[in-house]
């Protein structure tokens, strides 16, 4: 299969082109050994032939100021690289072409054949800007076409165009740029010491040294290294002034091909003198995000409510059609809990992506950037940290990913390990079920007043997250200067199409992977909550009916001690048991311990878990979660188990442990080693412990 | 007259004639800000922060010590 990647600046609408010639046809992973995001997808053409489309990150130039730049420069100098593409469409913001010219003259003299692609062409027709695709063509010798990509017109003529350049690659082209005879002299020495054949890849070479991986030999990088020192290379100047004589060639042209009015104040520059005002700016960020937090928790739960209904009426089903024993059990209390635990997320995950995904759509995220920049920086984040931190709302691990942007290594380290700290929305049904134990359901004016303590939860994750940032800065010792210098993109309504696809990656990704784990999790549970070691299950259901004879017990009430007893003596009582020493002290019993022990592997499982120890041995009911633990009563004293001072300190718990084995999983990746994910797991932890502790000691008192 | 941009009020344009820094400069450059683009200083952001500049028609965001080293030429007319 034939192989076509998209390159091109930031903002350059690359990603609507991708979305649009592959639809739902892609993927996303990561690139091998770092967490860049590598889109991949198939191109159908007309004829039926099946092209390999890789969308590049967004890269400025071949001197690589970012992780993204790196991969770009990588894949596109080694042809052996798996994403090497056999052509390159380079996407143009048609409006700033000058700004756009720079990496596609840097391809051209790499030799790649490639065709330009001027995208938002019907902005330009709007603003009465008119390129000279035709002159553009014939003076850099490559197809070029003018489309728009949020529109979806002119994709058969890329189709065309493309197909044409695949099957006859142009005659290779005149490098573009003119080498200095400074940089002449040195790329003929590495020519001739090392057999490279393109003489800007030679300059490449000797700029980037150990960056590159497109050696053909051990020993060709300190062969480059011996020539440049022998010429006294001096690597950033000449980057400056190769770049500057790259635009000295490239914007006479510009000035022969492009038309334009002159501008008026646009829309972009209206709505900026708000949206980044000094005062009106932060107030315009919270009200949104209090937006987003409220249409999460009151337009997600209807559809919650229908789900987790059906899921109960289905385990009902199943209950009365199967024989009983231990495979309707398994299926009722197993496999059924866990799809139920699964599916009731994805209003949630849908509704924030939703919400998130339009407002980057938008173009606002990197004004909230810009706009947070100076508050974050005594915290040693950076202004890009707060879209990780408010993705980070979502879940942690895009979360994470996401802050590849940041260009200061420091700062993206302390960016991901505080990002956990923000609260998920893997916290969202723990929060949901416990905390109508601490706040009444009542409303304060228009808000709901659970709605409002929900914030209040999300507002602590925050304060969390900072503090340990502004620890971090302290610790972390860096001799990289910081910096930030953001593209902030026009204002544009949002293409639908992308807000779609977002949702749908997320939600598929969530209930593909993390939905596996839940599930697996949801089934080992059951299997060790309804075993144990025999003879002790046998002692406790004897036992246990003995306690009840004794108090008089109904035959209902029998069940129920018996089996909250063979709980108690199953693998699961024994694990929770162990722990209980430990949880004791912030009110927390093995019940809980084992929740805790298993939500480690995704947070939401605490409610499956809860949900089956609770239902385990009770004749299937449509109760929800919530309403069994409201019920739930010590087996001996009577009395209510989640008072509010338990389901405070497990509440807090869960803001601030790091429960979450995929988070750490993902730190490791990033951070490249253990010993970040381990220590920040130990910090969070403690925390955690620390102030349900407090909190426990504090409620339990009064 | 010559002046880094953090040195303009909200409003105050010229073309870049320089930069003072190194780094600074490889940077700029590759995002296509080079001696002769025209720069308005647009806004600075809440809390002091970041400088709003519009950049050849372009939007962008730097801090105040990357605007430091920015000079521009401004007009010397009178206002």
């Amino acid at each position: 299969m034939r192989k076509i990647a998209l390159v091109g600046n930031p903002n350059s609408g690359k990603s609507t082109v991708f979305n649009q010639l592959t639809g739902l046809r892609q993927k996303v992973a990561n690139f091998p050994g770092v967490t860049v995001e590598r889109k991949v997808g198939i191109w159908t053409l007309a004829e039926g032939e099946r092209i390999g489309l890789v969308d590049l990150p967004g890269a400025y130039s071949l001197y690589p100021n970012s992780m993204d730049e790196r991969i770009v420069l990588n894949i596109l100098t080694n042809p052996l690289d798996e994403d090497h593409p056999d052509a390159v469409l380079y996407i143009a913001d048609i409006q700033y072409l000058d700004k756009h010219f720079l990496l596609l003259t840097q391809l051209l003299d790499l030799g790649i054949p490639c065709l330009l692609v001027l995208n938002m062409a019907d902005v330009a027709e709007k603003e009465g800007l008119t390129v000279d695709t035709r002159l553009l063509s014939d003076r850099l010798g490559i197809p070029v076409v003018s489309l728009s990509a949020r529109m979806g017109t002119h994709l058969d003529i890329l189709e065309l165009a493309t197909r044409k350049l695949l099957d006859s690659p142009s005659a290779p082209l005149a490098p573009f740029y003119r080498l200095s005879s400074a940089e002449r002299q040195l790329t003929e020495k590495i020519r001739e010491a090392t057999g490279e054949s393109v003489p800007y890849r030679a300059l490449l070479k000797a700029h980037h040294g150990k960056l590159l991986n497109c050696w053909r030999s051990a020993d060709e990088p300190e062969q480059v290294q011996a020539i440049r020192e022998a010429e006294q290379f001096q690597s950033v100047r000449l980057q400056i002034e190769e770049t500057m004589r790259r635009y000295e060639q490239f914007e006479p042209l510009l000035r022969d091909a492009v038309r334009r009015k002159r501008e008026t104040r646009s829309l972009t520059d209206r709505l900026d003198s708000i949206l980044t005002h000094r005062v009106l700016a932060p107030v315009i960020f919270f009200v949104t995000m209090f937006f987003v937090f409220q249409a999460i928790y009151s337009w997600a739960t209807v559809p919650m409510d229908w789900i987790e209904a059906a899921i109960a009426s289905l385990g009902n089903w199943l209950g009365s059609v199967l024989p009983a024993g231990w495979f309707s059990s398994l299926l009722t209390d197993g496999i059924l809990a866990g799809l139920g635990g699964i599916l009731v997320f994805i209003p949630q995950i849908a509704i924030l992506f939703l919400l998130i995904g339009l407002l980057e759509e938008v173009g606002y995220m990197a004004r909230a950037a810009f706009i947070f920049d100076r508050l974050m920086q005594p915290f040693g984040l950076n202004g890009r940290s707060v879209v990780a931190l408010v993705s980070g709302g979502a879940c942690a691990i895009p979360a994470i990913l996401s802050t590849r942007t940041i260009g200061n290594g420091k700062e993206r380290l302390i960016t991901i390990l505080v990002t956990p700290f923000i609260s998920c929305s893997a916290r969202i049904p723990v929060y949901t079920v416990l905390i109508g134990f601490v706040v009444p359901q009542t409303s304060l004016g228009p808000f709901n007043l659970q709605g409002i303590a929900f914030m209040g939860l999300y507002l602590l994750g925050i304060v969390a997250a900072l503090a340990a940032a502004w620890m971090l800065r302290w610790i972390l010792r860096s001799e990289e200067s910081s910096w930030l210098m953001l593209q902030l993109p026009p204002y544009r309504r949002p293409v639908w199409r992308n807000v779609w696809l977002t949702i749908y990656e997320k939600v598929s990704a969530f209930v593909l992977e993390a939905g596996k784990v839940i599930l697996l999790i949801s089934i080992v549970l059951w299997g060790i909550a309804s075993y144990g070691p025999p003879d002790a299950m046998e002692a406790a259901a004897r036992s246990a009916q003995e306690a009840a004879r004794d108090k008089g017990l109904d035959d209902t009430a029998t069940e129920d001690l018996v089996a909250a007893y063979r709980l108690e003596a199953s693998f699961a009582g024994h694990a929770g048991k162990w722990m209980e020493p430990v949880l004791k002290p912030i009110g927390l019993d093995w019940k809980i311990g084992i929740a805790l022990l298993t939500s480690f592997a995704a947070r939401e499982v605490f409610v499956g878990t809860m949900a089956t120890i609770y239902s385990i041995g009770s004749r299937a009911d449509e109760e929800t979660v919530r309403q069994k633990l409201a019920s739930a009563r010590h087996p001996e004293t009577g009395l209510p188990v989640y008072t509010p001072a338990v389901a405070l300190s497990l509440l807090l718990f869960y803001v601030f442990a790091l429960q979450c084995m995929s988070t750490m999983a993902v730190v490791r990746r990033e951070t490249g080693s253990w010993k970040w994910p381990l220590l920040q797991f130990g910090w969070m932890t403690a925390t955690a412990y620390l102030a349900s502790f407090l909190a426990f000691h504090a409620l339990q008192n009064t | 007259m010559h002046c880094p941009i953090n040195m303009l009020t909200e409003g105050e344009a010229g073309r870049i004639v320089r930069f003072t820094r190194e780094d600074v400069a490889g940077k700029m450059v590759m995002m296509g800000v080079l001696p002769g683009s025209q720069v308005q200083l647009v806004r600075i952001a809440p809390f002091k922060g970041g400088y709003y500049l519009k950049i050849d028609g372009m939007s962008m965001a730097v801090r105040q010590q990357e605007a430091s080293s920015i000079v521009l030429e401004i007009g010397n007319g009178a206002i």
